[in-house]
């Protein structure tokens, strides 16, 4: 790693900060149509079918978004210390997908498009409650969403392999396979958050090619209606862009911990022959996991389906055995400072273990039969979103406010906003897992019982999870004008 | 305790576990410190064990469940009784009444869009369920050993009627 200068550190907080500052500011916009939804469905306040799906369509896409801008800025900011990026390139990559989340938001407001983040062929075309354009525009919002995010990765792999030698040097080969004659040759294996990069680079390209045809797909359907696709094709297309976009959300948002942690214990986090091993396998497993969504679709080959099942229990090992194993073996005994920023790293690894545990519990085959497009969906990815993305990109927030300002959250603000947002994100999350067990189907408008009464203490956990967070804000705007007071 | 209700006491059980190490952990850190370089050795040798009891319980998810996957087998495709299943937005076209103790084949489609099709049991728990697709038809076999009024739900989002997609059957 080479020292940033002035000039380069200026580069590398701007468009930190402005991927950051962007995906927050979707992310609470998103967090209040999330809020809007779970009030409809608990019946405590009117919201038109149309008007609903039309929300959840632009929740779910914008949700993830919002999450993966965050990843996006600061794992950037992070790999441009190891190697010089052109910032202009991640500035047009910002720029696409900010000019997709603006066409996705038009289409809902004013278009109602309503097919659902999934868009899953023919429902865009078919049914329709929405104007053409509103599908049209929704399509290209999609598409500009993942040519920018085509555009970073494209960046992102080219300074992993630039920074350590090609691919070879950023998979950390020789340090696995020629252990002694790469610590003889005094070279350095990638730094953990390398690691991150190069995944969510490599398997982003994946998903972003699959996004991208399938978008592409659509536009031409949309065009020329006499177009016909073949409808489990693209539903393979739309979940492995889908779920492994989503997914890579929590594998970057982790180089932020690899990067923090370490300096709230003293400790070090290092790149050993098992760390460079395990993201081999998240590699692997996260680009073949996605099968799982369509364990319900029987016609897909039998064997698919076998390894939906081994790669979605496999995905689970790397963050388990290795990533958060030595996180928390980072924090034992180390005489840690508790601040916001330690506290959300720390807890975010825990939302990731549960969340992951329910995924896992989902992704096997016969409990799927009981569990699949139930509130059970949800529930998972909205804990490992929530308790855990979230809470490494909110880590990462105050870590750099924290550095910069030398200034701490008092004890009092930091119960307050934990209460909030451990306490209340416990109810409002445990609303989806005891719905989903109750067979409480997801996506549903109006619920069949039990479900608006779980959705209505859902919705006090999320009023106090939305508290939580709004103290977070308040105190991250203190501390951002104190660094500036201090600055002056 | 149902299948349903297990999944979920598993799950609670076993989140409520992760979040109570991980807090002992993080009770360690006001505690004396040890240098990383006597923590790490011990640490290392309980992730090996950890490694093996998370491979030992793969192992044992995968035998205890792909034996009971829901796909049919050919055996089953050629002797049930097969009954056709029919979805549209936003309702499906199946037959009024089943029997009860005899193995059934579903053969489910679409005529539109994608849909789901959730067999809820006589008392509301979803007991099974296959994807309806336009151009496809999925074979559900099933075995109705509990007479009485079953639902059926959309299980996958078809349109602004989603929520209101339901049929219902007799099994006798």
């Amino acid at each position: 790693m080479n020292a940033l200068t002035l000039e380069e550190r200026g580069i590398s907080s701007r468009v930190m900060w402005l991927y950051l500052g962007t995906g927050l500011a979707v992310f609470a916009l998103m967090a209040v149509l999330g809020l809007t939804m779970r009030m409809a469905q608990a019946t405590w306040i009117s919201l038109d079918p149309t008007m609903f799906y039309a929300i959840m369509t632009l929740h779910g896409a914008g949700m993830i978004t919002s999450m993966a801008l965050c990843g996006m800025g600061g794992l950037w900011s992070l790999m441009y210390r190891e190697h010089r990026m052109r910032p202009s390139v991640a500035y047009w990559a910002y720029g696409l997908v900010v000019a997709g989340v603006v066409a996705v938001l038009l289409s809902v407001f004013p278009g109602k498009f309503g097919a659902g983040w999934t868009f899953l062929y023919p429902l865009p075309f078919i049914g329709a409650t929405w104007p053409s354009w509103a599908t049209g525009l929704f399509l290209i919002g999609i598409a500009l969403v993942t040519a920018g995010w085509i555009v970073w990765c494209i960046q992102m792999f080219g300074c992993v392999v630039s920074a350590y030698g090609g691919l070879r040097g950023a998979l950390a080969w020789d340090l696995v396979f020629h252990p002694k004659e790469f610590a003889a040759s005094g070279r350095e294996a990638p730094p953990p958050q390398a690691f991150a990069a190069l995944v969510a680079s490599v398997d982003g390209l994946l998903a972003g090619a699959a996004g991208m045809l399938i978008g592409v797909a659509l536009i031409v359907r949309w065009l020329s209606p006499s177009t016909v696709l073949d409808p489990l094709w693209a539903k393979n297309l739309t979940f492995f862009f889908g779920h492994t976009f989503a997914n890579l959300t929590i594998y970057m948002a982790i180089a932020f911990v690899y990067v923090g942690l370490p300096r709230y214990v003293d400790r070090e986090w290092h790149t050993s022959q098992v760390l460079a091993v395990a993201w081999w396998g998240t590699l692997l497993f996260v680009a073949t996991a996605y099968f799982h969504h369509l364990y319900m679709d029987f016609v897909q080959p039998r064997s698919v389906q076998y390894v939906g099942e081994v790669a979605s229990y496999l995905a689970a090992f790397p963050p388990a055995i290795v990533t958060v194993f030595g996180g928390v073996l980072l924090v034992y005994r180390s005489r840690m400072r508790w601040t916001l920023g330690s506290l959300f790293m720390y807890a975010g690894m825990a939302g990731w273990i549960v969340g992951g545990f329910g995924a896992v519990l989902d992704a096997t085959i016969p409990i799927n039969s009981i569990l699949h497009n139930t509130l059970w969906v949800p529930a998972h990815f909205h804990t490992y979103l929530l308790e855990g993305v979230l809470l490494f990109v909110l880590g990462w927030v105050f870590h750099n406010l924290e550095e910069r300002s030398g200034a701490a959250t008092s004890a009092l603000v930091r119960w307050i906003a934990g209460l909030g947002i451990f306490g209340g994100g416990a109810i409002f999350l445990l609303g989806f897992y005891v719905g989903g067990a109750d067979g409480v189907p997801r996506r549903y408008a109006m619920q069949p019982p039990p479900g608006p009464e779980i959705s209505a203490w859902a919705s006090t956990g999320a009023i106090i999870l939305l508290a939580g967070l709004v103290v977070v804000l308040v105190e991250g705007i203190r501390l951002a004008r104190k660094r500036a007071a201090s600055a002056a | 305790m149902d299948f349903n209700q297990a999944v979920l006491t598993v799950f609670i059980v076993g989140a409520a576990l992760i979040v109570a190490a991980m807090a002992a952990v993080a009770l360690t850190s006001g505690g004396a410190p040890q240098p990383q370089s006597e923590v790490q050795p011990r640490g290392y040798a309980l992730r090996r064990r950890w490694f093996w009891a998370l491979a030992a319980a793969t192992v044992l998810a995968l035998i205890i469940s792909l034996p009971h996957l829901p796909y049919p087998s050919a055996s089953a495709m050629a002797a049930d009784m097969h009954v056709t299943v029919t979805a549209q937005q936003y309702g499906f076209t199946l037959p009024a009444e089943l029997p009860r103790g005899r193995p059934i084949i579903f053969d489910v489609t679409s005529r539109d869009v994608n849909h789901g099709f959730g067999i809820y049991g006589p008392d509301g728990r979803l007991i099974g369920q296959v994807q309806a697709m336009p151009d496809y038809v999925n074979h559900l076999p099933f075995t109705f050993t509990v007479p009485g009024h079953y639902t059926i739900r959309c299980l996958e989002y078809c349109g602004v009627g989603h929520a209101y997609m339901q049929a219902s059957f007799e099994v006798k």
